[in-house]
């Protein structure tokens, strides 16, 4: 039987990364840039808690919505600066890939400064960033599971109240299907898209705020699960938000409970192959069923589930 | 006494590496248009073909361990320093084991490059950008998890064919370095002049016309994505024998499919005289950080080793926002030499 910490565990590092995923997701919807930036966005969300926590006090929980507003800066500033204009000059996909990676490169530079910044002037052990400590827990399950969990679910009523039931969420679905088409009717696609990297970014450092509190952070932590974020987004479809989270909870979960499965039954050698599994999951979705969960028709399988079991409605 | 100054040594030696890696991204990525983002993969296969076979073959050839054992930390440096000694004083047998290993490495680098295309031919931009780099991550991971081939995180020592030549081993390898990567210089180009480099060339413009005119798109990216492998397979395997040593966790993302990207973007993508340029504009100016670190270091609260990353990164942006061409934006391509060409119209004019 599996511990029940280490399933808690899962699920908090499975909500971070359906945070990160759904980040993903959105900017790729709505600008069609695939963000290789997520994981120094990531790695700051992380880094922004862990200081104001050592440096101010308190618990890195305080800290999750400067994560977010940081990071959501962080974003805007990078569709302002680069993507905005890159995309007004009809660049490429492979471009506006391209660039996010400059961005990602410099992100990370500005990090390890960071880093050295703390280590020299406040002293602090920063190359390696534990916050597990400050963690509450209830019923002996580490605080983070539950509070993952509520953001992740609010996350979702909120956006889809916001996507739905608002003026501007409706903008954005338009802008999303068709730009030249919402600009005529008087709908400023640039906002929208001012929008979706502020989100998007915003996501991504809540989702390092989260994560802070469950892996051991340092300054490449971002790359190192990039994988998993990608793969996250791949399995969920890449053009829906819902699928996003959904595909980053299962891959949290199988990365996280698979290995350790694994371990248990082949031994502790094969814990090192862990990023082995994102890249399985999403070989299999790109080989079987390439637009992901967020493609698959719920409302369908749900009618013939229900007609199955005798309940049909007409 | 040294025949070159190290520093230069160091440009030149980074310079016919990242040359050589460069270029055949620019088959990919700059004539084929494929978004190659797992350069890395083709690269540490090379690197894996220099640690664990030329080692085994001489640990055969003289009766040493050649199994898993050859790769623990525990004999490899006793093995490759006695195979060493018997390098030195055999430059044909050097000589063979280098040249062999390279075709062995090219060879499982094309092998690399075919599987790479499976998924190349079916799916597009985003989505074969983030299989091509997962690709390269795992394969990155299991060699540095999985000692029995390079010995794992302790890595390999690498025979080295240069021993021969004494003192001066690292200017003399520097330079058959240079050379090599010249010569590349000179296969790529005439490579992507050929009737296969334009055709690569008007598949990244336009696969409807590529279609039309009878090229089979499959087999196009197939070919570039096997060359462009087996390319940079010769790259790794370069850089592993003039090190010395083999070790996975040198293999990163960032130094070898971030850094030759920025590279090619900055010298001209679709130019091999401007990839060749940005090579050179690049490696200096990280040289010229690495030696004026210490200088530096008192001014700032930070290790001045990270300006590297922000120039890196910095340069992609600016390229991709002002400069999309490169600093030798690409050319049409006469397949006749131009001044042929020339002289035909001198003649024609005449008549």
């Amino acid at each position: 039987m599996l511990p029940p910490v280490a399933v808690a565990k899962a699920v908090a590092y499975a909500d971070s990364l359906a945070l990160m995923a759904a980040g993903i997701t959105l900017i790729y919807m709505c600008t069609r840039t695939f963000n290789f930036a997520h994981a120094s966005f990531v790695t700051w969300g992380l880094y922004i808690a862990y200081a104001m926590t050592a440096l101010v006090g308190g618990t890195p929980y305080y800290y999750l919505p400067l994560s977010f507003l940081f990071v959501g800066g962080l974003g805007l500033a990078v569709y302002l600066l680069v993507i905005g204009p890159l995309m007004r000059r009809g660049a490429s996909p492979t471009t506006l890939m391209m660039s996010t990676l400059g961005v990602d490169l410099v992100l990370l530079s500005t990090i390890q400064m960071f880093t050295d910044f703390l280590t020299r002037t406040y002293k602090l052990y920063a190359r390696r960033v534990v916050l597990e400590v400050y963690d509450f827990s209830i019923f002996g399950l580490p605080g983070i599971t539950f509070i993952s969990l509520i953001i992740v679910v609010a996350l979702i009523a909120v956006l889809h109240w916001f996507m739905v039931k608002t003026k501007f969420g409706t903008a954005m679905r338009a802008t999303i299907e068709n730009p030249d088409l919402s600009s005529i009717l008087g709908i400023n696609p640039n906002v929208v898209y001012m929008a979706s990297w502020f989100i998007g970014g915003g996501l991504a450092g809540l989702g390092g705020g989260i994560a802070s509190l469950v892996i051991t952070g340092d300054p490449t932590v971002g790359s190192r699960i990039v994988v998993s974020m990608f793969a996250s987004s791949i399995v969920g479809g890449l053009y829906s938000i819902y699928g996003s989270v959904l595909g980053g909870l299962l891959v949290g979960l199988t990365e996280y409970l698979g290995i350790m499965v694994l371990s248990m039954q082949l031994g502790g050698w094969i814990l090192t192959y862990r990023p082995v599994i994102p890249l399985i999951s999403m070989a299999v979705t790109l080989l079987i069923y390439p637009r992901g969960l967020g493609g698959i028709n719920w409302g369908k399988i749900l009618l013939k589930v229900r007609s199955l079991g005798g309940k049909s409605w007409s | 006494m040294e025949l070159i100054p190290p520093v230069l040594l160091y440009v030149l030696v980074d310079f016919s590496i990242y040359l050589i890696i460069t270029l055949s991204l620019n088959i990919e990525a700059g004539y084929a248009g494929l978004p190659q983002f797992g350069r890395v993969l083709a690269v540490i296969t090379g690197a894996l073909v220099a640690g664990a076979i030329p080692g085994r073959m001489l640990a055969i050839l003289y009766g040493y361990p050649y199994g898993a054992e050859y790769a623990s930390y525990e004999f490899n440096f006793k093995i490759v320093n006695e195979l060493n000694i018997l390098l030195e004083k055999n430059p044909i047998l050097s000589a063979g084991i280098f040249i062999l290993t390279l075709i062995i490495a090219m060879v499982f680098g094309a092998a690399v490059g075919y599987l790479t295309s499976r998924p190349a031919i079916r799916l597009k931009e985003a989505y074969l950008g983030i299989t091509l780099l997962a690709m390269g991550d795992v394969v990155m991971l299991i060699s540095l998890y999985y000692s029995p081939i390079i010995g794992g995180t302790t890595g390999v020592m690498v025979p080295d064919p240069f021993r021969w030549t004494g003192p001066q081993r690292f200017a003399a390898a520097t330079l058959i370095l240079l050379g090599l990567s010249l010569l590349i210089l000179a296969v790529v180009e005439r490579l992507t002049k050929s009737p296969f480099g334009r055709a690569l060339r008007a598949m990244r413009d336009s696969e409807i016309a590529v279609t039309v005119y009878g090229r089979d798109v499959a087999k196009l990216r197939t070919y570039a994505l096997i060359a462009g492998a087996a390319i940079a397979a010769l790259g790794g395997a370069l850089y592993s024998f003039y090190t010395g040593s083999c070790i996975a966790s040198t293999y990163t993302r960032v130094t070898w499919t971030f850094w030759p990207w920025a590279f090619m973007m900055l010298g001209g993508t679709g130019n091999n005289i401007g990839v060749t340029l940005g090579v050179l504009v690049f490696v200096v100016v990280k040289t010229l950080i690495v030696t004026y670190r210490s200088a530096l270091a008192p001014y700032v609260p930070f290790d001045p080793v990270w300006l590297e990353y922000t120039f890196v990164g910095m340069a992609i942006i600016i390229i991709a926002m002002f400069r999309p061409q490169g600093l030798i934006p690409e050319k049409p391509v006469f397949t006749i030499p131009r001044k042929k060409i020339e002289k035909f119209i001198a003649v024609f004019e005449k008549t």
